[in-house]
């Protein structure tokens, strides 16, 4: 499903530039659970960013589905990206001035799904992660488990073939992070690939494969049986 | 062995060293941020400095009208007599019959002093100077003056005896600049001067230059005792005509009042009419201080205007203010890191406060510079306009500086203080601080709302102003301005007019040619009494005589609704009166034809009705009118010429003219040219409406600006969230738009009735006038709504097109 090869990322300031992404090489194929680790600054970050389409590589190819990505221009990659691609963050990014409803509907509004269909899935989806009592509350009212889940949802909303997650537990106690990674095991088994970048080798368990970078490099795959 | 050390006085030393340095650290650290911050620098230094300049325009300019004639001595005890006229309705005159100020100055001993004057405009002046005869046509004119006037006035006298000053006949005093003009001289004493070829004046006195700030703006004065020679009228008797520009002013004795006087000017009316005229003329005491503004006695400067631009100036400066304030909350955000650091390391609230005051100041200090130099360079500019020569009463400007200074920096610099003085640390220093706790959007809204509702009143304004002056200028005024010549006529004897007639005839490029009085319209309007069809008594409302000849009506193309042209003659045989005369006498144009009518002592009878045609300007009503042959009374020669060769017709025109006036001196005007002045006031107000709209638009552009920069700051995570999610550009930008979509309409809300009645108001003084109507609203309205877009969508597309991953990380 992703094929990135010899793909660079450079950061620059005035002074220094930073590689982020060294000549990295990674597959993942479809409907597989891989975990990304590696210390603070070797690029996790940078290559989610780079998978979920919101950041431009410097350099090498990124192919998509076997469709080559790399030189998409914003318009191609937001559409791309609106209909494949599901986000879930460490800091859950809802917005607060919504209700958990209206920010799960937010992804069908923007793919132009109607109203009706709208409500429909929704509703669906927020059954399924149990939050459908709190479907009218704010984000400020709900605790970080509960927020983590309505950023699941969605993620999950459209259907998306594709999970990036970054460090989805991070700002969850180890409950609510087990509950999580439940979750998204639960939606690895029916078929959403899914790439995690974690910290936590507890959470990384869950997947597949581990991924592990240094300085923009891959060190060492783990296959996780 | 050392004194003791007196506590208080180390705490104050140590105190002084303290605010010393915190101030030289504030003062530091303001000038780094606003260099770091050249944007908001600049637009907070722009808008400040638009504002404050335009406060210093507006208060010079207002102070300037009110300084009008204040330096004379006792200005709260000289009065000009003007007349009234309770008929049908009230009209009122600053002129006033001859007799009136000579018959107040003998028969009461309620004034010190009261002189008449009698003004003359466009008059020609020549002197021998060799062998050469030079002439001047002064425009200003001269005036017939008596000699108290200089006692009663405040113009001093730097050549001459002020005791024997105009006290013979033949005697004139003029300005220095006048004399330099003349004869390149200081003292220009014993030179003699010709005024229009008839008489005769020996200059005895040289008068200091008038003040820019007086309205009595003769420069020529002459011996009043020649008046009637001048005239070749004896008016010195006449009670019934009043003479526009024959003035009297009266310096009241000290502890005599209006009521007193006003009690004297009836008893002369008593005196001096009889019938139904004692209760139509009545005379009255204008205050010296009411005559630059009352518009009713043609006052300049009508003093609703000069109220309309006090607010102009205020709104300005509130304006800059609330941008100000607005910029400076949306930036506060941006400081919350510096103010964390300082609170954690024992900076008190108070402290805060005053760091963001003192940076407020510096800001404004920067703005005030600017705005002097900006005044500076736009003051020409408004003299240009509206042919002033204000100066910069610095003295008076420094004053109103300081304050407006102190105004602004604490109007504009409390509450962003207030506001980062209340951050708490903790949450400071994580840049954990929020919408939430800056607080103020829905205040940063109301701002903007005033802003708008501010700049959408003088849009409405700027458009009725416009749409007035085009109607003024462009509407069938009921005969043909086009293309029209005006020449004067110093003589017009009847073989001087004839022989004129025939050469200009023969002149290529000449249509027509008519010997008259004046134009159609023009600002000089003759109004006597009329007596219609032997009726025992006049009429209750004047008659506005046009005498010209035969040729008048296809001249100026008039067209006539009954009747004939009255035939060729020398003297009134036959009248042509208006549609409007008709409909005073409840009578229709066909009923006149024939009926007889009474003007000005000739007897003669109606043979046609013209068509309503302006005999003024929009301001005024078409008055009943009367246009009759009478060549004694002509002083235009108008020349219809064919404008393809204009230029040749014209110099041939010349060539006729000064061959037939060889003493004169020719001058021509083009009749629309004529009729433009008389909205040369709205003009000036236009442009100057114009530029202030202007100026409130742009400030107010900048707020939107930064209430736009405020709210992508805000929105970064939430755009971010939004285009992760599959938001578009569109999408983004309409979550801009739609929060200004709002405040907007709310604006116009506001403005729309506010704006209707100021310019209701307006459109009262124009009789003939446009209607208010939605499409000036509309206009108002989308293209506030146009200017709005292009400010909010440019900041707005930037946010649009950030990529999310820089907003998010941002988190």
């Amino acid at each position: 499903m992703i094929k990135i090869t010899e793909l660079e990322k450079f950061y620059r300031t005035e002074e220094v530039e930073t590689i982020a992404l060294n000549k990295l090489s990674i597959e993942v194929k479809k409907g597989e659970f891989v975990a990304i680790m590696g210390p603070s600054g070797c690029g996790k970050s940078t290559l989610l960013n780079i998978l979920g389409l919101l950041d431009d590589p410097d350099g090498g190819s990124y192919l998509f589905n076997d469709i080559e990505v790399a030189d998409f221009n914003e318009r191609k990659r937001a559409d791309l990206r609106k209909h494949n691609i599901g986000f879930v963050f460490q800091s859950f990014n809802l917005i607060d001035e919504l209700t958990v409803f209206e920010n799960v509907e937010l992804p069908l509004i923007y793919t132009g799904v109607a109203a009706a269909e709208r409500v429909k899935r929704v509703e669906e989806v927020l059954d399924k992660m149990q939050i459908m009592h709190r479907r009218n509350h704010y984000p400020q009212q709900l605790s970080g488990g509960q927020q983590q889940r309505v950023a699941i949802a969605r993620a999950v909303v459209n259907k998306p073939k594709l999970i990036l997650a970054d460090e989805p537990t991070g700002n969850l106690d180890s409950s609510n992070g087990n509950e999580v990674m439940e979750l998204l095991t639960d939606l690895n088994e029916q078929g959403t690939t899914i790439i995690m970048v974690t910290h936590s080798e507890h959470d990384a368990r869950y997947s597949h494969r581990i991924i592990r970078l240094l300085d923009g490099q891959t060190v060492m795959e783990n296959i996780m049986i | 062995m050392l004194p003791p050390v007196v506590p208080s006085l180390v705490k104050g030393a140590t105190w002084r060293i303290k605010v010393k340095l915190m101030l030289k650290n504030y003062i530091k650290i303001a000038w780094r941020n606003l260099k770091r911050n050249k944007a908001y620098a600049f637009i907070s230094v722009t808008g400040l400095a638009l504002g404050i300049a335009c406060g210093i325009l507006i208060f010079t300019l207002i102070n300037y009208h009110l300084s009008f004639d204040n330096f004379h001595h006792n200005p709260d005890r000289i009065y000009r007599l003007y007349t009234q006229w309770n008929d049908e309705t009230v009209s009122k005159s600053s002129g006033v019959p001859q007799p009136l100020g000579k018959a107040f100055r003998n028969n009461f001993a309620l004034a010190e002093k009261t002189a008449r004057i009698i003004d003359f405009d466009d008059n020609l002046i020549s002197f021998t100077a060799g062998n050469e005869v030079k002439k001047f046509r002064e425009e200003n004119g001269v005036a017939f003056t008596e000699p108290e006037y200089f006692d009663i006035l405040n113009f001093p006298l730097i050549k001459g005896d002020k005791k024997t000053l105009l006290s013979q006949p033949n005697q004139a005093i003029v300005t220095e600049h006048i004399a330099h003009k003349y004869f390149g001289i200081d003292n220009a004493v014993g030179k003699v001067i010709r005024l229009d070829n008839k008489i005769s004046f020996t200059i005895t006195g040289i008068l200091k230059d008038l003040p820019a700030n007086t309205d009595r703006k003769q420069e020529i004065y002459v011996s009043y005792s020649n008046l009637d020679e001048y005239t070749s009228k004896k008016r010195e008797t006449n009670w019934d005509g009043v003479y526009s520009e024959s003035k009297a002013f009266t310096l009241l004795k000290p502890n005599v009042s209006v009521a007193q006087a006003n009690n004297a000017l009836a008893q002369i009316v008593k005196g001096n009419y009889k019938g139904r005229d004692l209760k139509i003329w009545q005379f009255k005491l204008q205050p010296l201080s009411d005559i630059h503004f009352n518009a009713d006695l043609d006052g300049y400067a009508d003093k609703k205007y000069l109220w309309a631009l006090f607010f102009i100036g205020l709104f300005l400066i509130i304006t800059a203010c609330v941008n100000f304030v607005n910029l400076a909350t949306a930036q506060a955000l941006n400081r919350s890191k510096e103010i964390g650091v300082r609170k954690v390391l024992g900076s008190l609230p108070n402290q805060v406060f005053w760091q963001f005051i003192a940076e407020t100041a510096l800001i404004t200090i920067i703005a005030v510079i600017a705005a002097i130099g900006i005044a500076e360079l736009a003051l020409p500019v408004i003299n240009n306009l509206f042919k002033s020569k204000m100066q910069f009463n610095w003295g008076q400007l420094t004053g109103f500086i300081i304050i407006i200074t102190v105004l602004v920096i604490f109007l504009s610099g409390s509450y962003p203080g207030l506001v980062l003085a209340r951050f708490q640390p903790i949450l400071a220093l994580k840049s954990k601080l929020s919408q939430k706790h800056i607080g103020g959007f829905s205040l940063r809204r109301v701002l903007v709302v005033v802003q708008f509702s501010i700049s959408q009143v003088l849009i409405i304004g700027t458009i009725i102003v416009v749409s007035q002056l085009h109607y003024s200028q462009n509407t069938d005024l009921g005969f043909n301005k086009e293309a029209v010549v005006l020449l004067p006529l110093p003589k017009n004897d009847k073989p001087i007019i004839s022989t004129m007639r025939n050469r200009i005839k023969e002149v290529q490029g000449v249509e027509k040619i008519s010997f008259c009085y004046m134009a159609p319209a023009s600002s000089s309007n003759n109004s006597t009494n009329v007596r219609f069809d032997n009726r025992a008594e006049d009429e209750h409302w004047g008659i506005n005589t046009k005498p010209g000849d035969e040729n008048y009506l296809s001249t100026f193309n008039i067209k006539l609704v009954a009747g004939r042209n009255f035939y060729a003659a020398d003297s009134t045989r036959e009248f042509l009166v208006n549609e409007t005369f008709a409909k005073k006498l409840n009578l229709k144009p066909q009923q006149l034809i024939g009926k007889m009518m009474k003007v000005d002592g000739k007897t003669a009878p109606i043979v046609g009705v013209m068509k309503d045609f302006y005999n003024y300007s929009f301001h005024t009503e078409i008055s009943p009118l009367c246009v009759m042959p009478s060549n004694k009374e002509y002083l235009t020669c108008a020349v219809k010429i064919n404008m393809r060769n204009a230029s040749s017709t014209l110099a041939s025109l010349e060539k006729i003219w000064t061959n037939t006036y060889p003493d004169e001196l020719y001058s021509y005007q083009f009749l629309d040219d004529n009729i433009a002045k008389f909205y040369e006031l709205d003009t000036v107000l236009l442009r100057l409406i114009e530029g202030f709209a202007g100026i409130a638009i742009f400030i107010g552009c900048l707020g939107l600006y930064g209430l736009v920069s405020f709210m992508a700051v805000r929105k970064t995570k939430e755009i971010g969230v939004r285009k992760v999610l599959g938001a578009g550009i569109l999408n983004i930008l309409w979550l801009f738009g739609k929060e200004f979509c709002k405040l907007l309409i709310i604006a116009f809300c506001i403005a729309a009735p506010l704006a209707w009645w100021a310019m209701t108001n307006y459109l009262k003084d124009f009789t003939y006038r446009i209607p208010i109507g939605p499409g000036i609203f509309l206009a108002a309205i989308s293209s506030t709504f146009i200017i709005a877009a292009i400010t909010v969508g440019y900041r707005a597309t930037m946010s649009a097109l950030t990529n999310p991953v820089k907003s998010l990380r941002s988190e």
